[in-house]
């Protein structure tokens, strides 16, 4: 009886958020955090604007999959460490970079969390030992922790076609279409 | 500190994959990306070259690269999927085709293998095939610039079972709508094609037919082809 109400918990817990090192960058990890029926969107924004929140506020209706956004993470902490950055901070070029186009506030508007919003996706990039500053971020949220695969169910495939210009030969793997996009936008 | 504008992470990540093919052009590594099986293909400067042309020419040969597959896989040709460009080293990180094989090495085996049991009718089907997927290119205005049997690769299709052909290789590929470029292309193909697999007219003579099959401006392509075969790749710049 004891074990089976907390082996649940232990077992969730493990698969709620994912980190990935970055390859590149052998001292950065990525973590990806998922809530749901978020209730105070405004507050955490304003925090984020503030720096009280040192990570990325993401609109989950638009990734497809926790790939998508270490693309973009991983682009962003390379363009960070050449100097090469197109806009002001770390976690603002990583909604950038989700962007299909060059335009920094449409990027902002469709890829970032906004007032309204009762889902987020929420990217840090830290060291791998740093993990108090997302036991922190968690306590912040007014919301519902799922598991970061559960992104693919919040999706709004119709927007993200829409948005990236997919064709229609191009379905069998929406992923793969988004994430050309975002790699090559600086050449197209 | 990182110096600004150059990559000292890349440099240290090359050290640790596998390095799987080194060329006149670039270096070829294999590893982890990301969490995926990635190829990493580094163009690297070449010291004989003025450095500011060759910083420009690299550049160039970058950036026509990842522009030719996005265009292919927007038409639906299949080609690596591109993960991570980096224009400070110059490399192009693309999707490792898992499980695929050389078009070259099964035409090598299948001709070798006399037990199948219709050696010639199963080849036949993959010239079709690869002569519908280059019209196709074609008609994107893709000229690949390096078509050789190396350059593309068989892999079971996801869900159909059914193989798949997906072309690698776009460094030396360009945007073109002349059917004199794509004359070429094919030329360069049949030289290749011939060169590498003996006693196989009749089957590029097959992968001809159905790339001319299946485009509406191929006609004006073949046409080129035969003025190519006559003079060769370089157009005479005599008279």
């Amino acid at each position: 009886m004891l074990e089976s109400f907390f082996y649940p918990q232990i077992r969730f817990s493990s698969v709620m958020y994912s980190t990935q090192e970055l390859e590149l960058f052998p001292d950065r990890t990525v973590t990806q955090l998922l809530f749901k029926d978020v209730k105070n969107a405004a507050e955490l924004r304003k925090n984020a604007m503030e720096g009280k929140i040192n990570g990325a506020l993401i609109n989950p209706s638009m990734i497809v999959s926790p790939f998508q956004v270490l693309v973009a993470a991983n682009k962003a902490v390379h363009l960070h460490s050449t100097g090469k950055m197109k806009t002001r901070s770390l976690y603002s070029e990583i909604i950038y970079n989700l962007s299909p186009t060059n335009n920094i506030s449409e990027a902002f508007k469709r890829f970032g969390m906004s007032d309204s919003d009762s889902a987020v996706l929420i990217v840090l990039v830290h060291l791998k030992e740093e993990t108090q500053h997302m036991t922190d971020i968690i306590a912040k949220v007014d919301g519902q922790q799922i598991p970061i695969e559960d992104v693919s169910m919040l999706t709004d495939t119709a927007k993200v076609k829409k948005l990236y210009k997919t064709t229609p030969q191009e379905d069998t793997c929406l992923l793969d279409a988004v994430v050309c996009r975002m790699a090559t936008k600086d050449v197209m | 500190m990182a110096v600004e504008g150059t990559s000292v992470a890349l440099p240290q990540f090359l050290k640790k994959i596998e390095l799987i093919k080194q060329g006149a052009e670039a270096r070829v590594y294999r590893g982890s990306f990301l969490g995926k099986p990635t190829i990493v293909k580094e163009r690297f400067p070449k010291l004989y070259r003025h450095p500011l042309l060759d910083e420009k020419l690299t550049h160039r040969r970058t950036v026509q690269e990842v522009r030719s597959i996005l265009r292919c896989r927007k038409a639906g040709i299949s080609a690596p999927v591109v993960y991570f460009v980096d224009y400070t080293s110059h490399c192009i990180f693309l999707e490792d085709i898992v499980g695929s094989i050389t078009v070259r090495d099964h035409i090598a085996s299948t001709q070798l293998s006399s037990a199948q049991k219709s050696p010639e009718e199963h080849l036949d089907q993959l010239a079709q095939k690869m002569g519908q997927i280059l019209a196709k290119m074609h008609d994107e205005d893709v000229v690949h610039g390096d078509l050789t049997t190396s350059n593309m690769l068989l892999k079971a299709g996801a869900e159909s079972g059914e193989t798949e052909l997906v072309l690698i290789d776009f460094g030396l590929s360009y945007i073109s709508a002349l059917p004199e470029d794509k004359g070429v292309d094919m030329y360069v193909l049949e030289k290749a094609f011939l060169s590498t697999h003996p006693n196989t007219e009749a089957l590029f003579e097959k992968l001809l037919k159905a790339y001319a099959a299946s485009s509406k401006k191929s006609h004006a392509v073949i046409k080129k082809l035969d003025e190519v075969r006559l003079r060769g790749r370089k157009r005479s710049m005599v008279g």
